[in-house]
């Protein structure tokens, strides 16, 4: 008889009159980690809402450990120990680990805060989990990882017996991803129970002992993750049909160089920087986060009026002074974090489209409403963007979608080379194949792709030439034939391939 | 189902008019309280030609708050502006000049403004405190402290500008704001500019890279509101004939802040309107109309109008999340 820590029986919960969960069942045994799997939209939030107590559920039975709840509020949830790590850590960058892991329950002497106990019990938290961090130290200071660290830190200080991960892994790089699997392990033999949120399903694999597939609102799958679950078989769960990327990649012709860095070099972010894409081509950049990528395009794209070395676009050199100029000059850019740099959230899905071209859909003063929401419809049929009305706000959308219409943004200029940093970040993996697949039509119209991304099979999957960074300097750079994962991942930590032959 | 869209739609429709709603119950409420005298041809005049300064100062005042700025110096360059224009008019004889050099000045110190505001990164609120103390003291000591009288050739024509019936029974300050009101907001629905406006405000971040020339659109706006100051400066002076350094225009800026805020417009940038606005500025008009008309003391009028913003705001929020 397993020993169940989270029983949830015949779950049933509405909106107004729209059903999300049908009859869910779920049930997390103590001391394992479960991986709990759908599409955006489906139901898996709902579910842990419910759970966290920040959600009421209208049928159905919880018991923890055994125990029937009855009433369900956060405080609540909290005191049966469960603790929701959310996809938006909550630390406060300003404060210290050890204030942060005391936040709104800070120990008192008297009136005044009795740091002492605070860092001591910090002290003690943190070497439970075997881990080497000062709790002095500054929480902005820290890399994602470490404040992913803190937050399970705050978790078991609040003697959680059971942890639900909400895409703990989005804004991590492999490395870092390493590390917190280690410590979720060694915490699960300490007892603690992990739920587990991922759209990235070769983690799930990795890590979980059990999963549960999510598909409109009822439980599609759920078992043990043995040896024979693969990852393809999660996707077809969570689809509903067989999802292939065999034949995503094809060979096309390819041009003449449109884009060229000479030794591009700004201080703090990265050095004597060549790169060359040439026309149709998809060129993939990667390395760990924080590596000088992000840097170099944004560069490129003019947002940054100083720095040394030339861009070439075209053979020309060109001095890449504003956004406005690097849109002229035909490149386009899909920045990373969705929501502080690609969407207008106060602007409306139309409107989110056409922003940059404004300019160009003017009839005398104002803005040709007829040509802007022919352009809007072409792209949103294009892209397949699903939307009930262009006229609603882009909040409303679901995050693929989002993506898209930034995607769309980014077309609407027809562009000859297009900037795609972590392009499928917090996108769901129907959405994703999606958006590969536009990349690669794309291509072979003759548009160059530059593909910014950490994550090493989204390069694999795509791109024609694969450049690795380290330390703001390029370490290597691949043909297609001969990348692979462990290459990347071995040059991106700053290993050399002869090294690494030779150990072998 | 159909009762239920109908009634999203009364949600939405009440969200996004949520000060035309707020107009339409306070002349309801006016007119069961002092019905025939709220009501009567002077009275209406009386309110829309009290306010027309005001509505004008708030068209500007809208575009720089979508924008996700504020400008605290309104009020000291309408001072300031008001006085070049008659100074101008009465050493020339020219009114037209006075005009026009009052305008080009009040757009050059827009410009700068918006200027020091995007491209050196200053907090508006702290250049515009700056320029407010800076405006308002080189009017004081251009003047002394006291006021300048429209005189000589120009006194008619000048005072013509604004105290001029339309057909004999519209006040022109009334048609001025009416048509500028009109003009701005074609301007911020209609135009690839007024787009950005919204945009900027909105996520100045996501708008850079959208290759929106933000610092651009920023100074517009300021260049915008700098003019309908100047027009307001202008109607302002000719209406009362004089503009005194150290009184006029005091706390203008603090009413078309109020006014845009009770229309609807966010002070943290992305969304507002010019209608809301309109109707934010008649909203406070009719308020101080009927304090009037009640009889509230004069010294109480401020709490009450003070308290009546809050509570405007609070019901605004409120239909606001409905409407979502």
């Amino acid at each position: 008889m397993p020993d169940f820590v989270v029983e949830m029986k015949a779950i049933e919960k509405s909106f107004n009159r729209n059903k999300v969960l049908h009859r869910v069942d779920f049930s997390l045994e103590r001391g394992s980690i479960h991986a709990l799997l759908g599409e955006n939209g489906t139901g898996k939030s709902t579910l842990m809402n419910i759970l966290g107590g920040i959600l009421s559920y209208d049928k159905g039975e919880v018991f923890v450990e055994g125990k029937k709840v009855t009433a369900n509020s956060p405080s609540i949830s909290k005191r049966l120990g469960i603790a929701f790590i959310h996809q938006e850590l909550t630390l406060v960058n300003d404060l210290t680990v050890y204030e942060n892991l005391f936040l709104g329950r800070e120990c008192k002497k008297g009136l005044a805060l009795d740091k002492k106990s605070m860092i001591k019990g910090s002290a003690e938290v943190l070497k439970q989990m075997d881990i080497d961090l000062d709790p002095c130290t500054c929480v902005g200071d820290l890399d994602a990882s470490y404040k992913q660290i803190v937050e399970i830190a705050r978790a078991l200080l609040e003697n959680a017996k059971v942890i639900i991960m909400d895409e703990p892994t989005s804004s991590l790089t492999d490395v870092e991803i390493e590390h917190i699997f280690r410590i979720m392990r060694s915490l699960k033999e300490k007892g603690v129970s992990f739920i587990f949120i991922s759209h990235k399903l070769n983690e799930a694999v990795e890590i979980c002992d059990h999963y549960t597939v999510m598909r409109n609102g009822h439980v599609v799958a759920d078992g043990a993750m043995d040896g024979t679950v693969t990852e393809n078989l999660l996707a077809k769960y969570m689809v509903g049909k067989e999802l292939s990327n065999d034949d995503l990649y094809h060979t096309r012709p390819i041009g003449e160089t449109l884009l060229e860095l000479k030794e591009l070099s700004r201080e703090h972010e990265f050095t004597g920087i060549n790169m060359k894409v040439r026309k149709g081509e998809i060129v993939g950049v990667t390395g760990l986060l924080g590596d000088g990528r992000s840097e170099i395009f944004a560069t490129v794209f003019g947002c940054n009026k100083h720095y040394k070395g030339d861009v070439k676009i075209c053979g020309k050199t060109e001095k890449m002074t504003s956004t406005a100029k690097a849109l002229s000059l035909g490149i386009a850019y899909v920045p990373r974090n969705r929501k502080e740099n690609g969407i207008i959230k106060d602007l409306s899905v139309g409107c989110n489209i056409s922003i940059s071209i404004l300019d160009r859909l003017r009839k005398l003063f104002f803005i040709d409403r007829k040509e802007e929401s022919s352009n809007n419809s072409r792209y949103i049929n294009d892209l397949n963007i699903k939307v009930s009305d262009i006229d609603n706000l882009i909040t409303c959308l679901s995050g693929g979608n989002q993506q898209k219409v930034v995607l769309a943004k980014a077309l609407s200029s027809n562009p000859k080379i297009i900037i795609l940093d972590n392009p499928t970040q917090g996108v769901d993996i129907g959405a994703k194949l999606e958006i590969y697949r536009i990349i690669m039509r794309l291509a072979e119209c003759g548009v160059s792709f530059v593909i910014l991304s950490s994550e090493a099979q989204e390069i694999l999957m795509l791109c024609d030439r694969i450049y690795v960074m380290f330390h703001g300097k390029i370490k290597a750079e691949l043909k297609r034939e001969e990348a692979s994962e462990e290459k990347i991942m071995v040059l991106a930590t700053g290993g050399s391939l002869e090294k690494a032959a030779d150990s072998n | 189902m159909n009762e239920k869209l109908k009634r999203l739609d009364i949600n939405k429709f009440s969200g996004k008019n949520s000060a035309l709603i707020a107009v339409i119950l306070l002349i309801i409420l006016s007119i069961i309280l002092k019905g025939s005298t709220f009501l009567s041809y002077s009275n209406v005049i009386n309110i829309l030609l009290n306010n027309s300064i005001i509505g004008i100062i708030s068209l500007g005042m809208t575009l720089i708050i979508i924008t996700g700025e504020i400008d605290l110096s309104v009020g000291a360059q309408l001072a300031l502006t008001g006085l070049i224009s008659i100074s101008v008019a009465n050493n020339t004889g020219n009114v037209f000049l006075g005009v026009i050099l009052c305008c080009l000045l009040s757009v050059i110190l827009g410009i700068c403004t918006g200027g020091l505001v995007s491209k050196f990164g200053i907090p508006s609120f702290i250049v515009t405190l700056g320029t407010m103390s800076i405006f308002r003291s080189i009017a004081e000591y251009m003047y002394n402290g006291g006021g300048l009288t429209v005189k000589g050739d120009a006194l008619s024509p000048y005072i013509a500008i604004s105290n001029t019936n339309l057909f004999g029974v519209l006040p022109l300050p009334i048609l001025y704001w009416i048509v500028l009101s009109i003009i701005i907001y074609l301007f911020t629905s209609k135009t690839a500019t007024g787009r950005h406006i919204y945009a900027v405000g909105s996520n100045e971040k996501a708008s850079l890279l959208s290759s929106i020339k933000v610092s651009r659109v920023k100074i517009v706006a300021f260049g915008v509101s700098g003019l309908m100051v100047a027009l307001a400066a202008i109607i302002e002076s000719a209406r009362l004939g004089s503009m005194d350094s150290a009184t006029s225009g005091s706390s203008y800026e603090m009413d078309a802040i109020a006014a845009v805020v009770i229309g609807g417009t966010s002070m943290s940038g992305g969304h507002g309107s010019i209608m809301g606005t309109f109707f934010g500025t008649l909203i406070i008009g009719i308020i101080n109309n009927m304090m009037n008309l009640l009889g509230v003391p004069p010294f109480l009028q401020g709490a009450v109008k003070g308290a009546i913003i809050i509570g405007a705001v609070l019901f605004q929020k409120r239909l606001d999340r409905k409407s979502v």
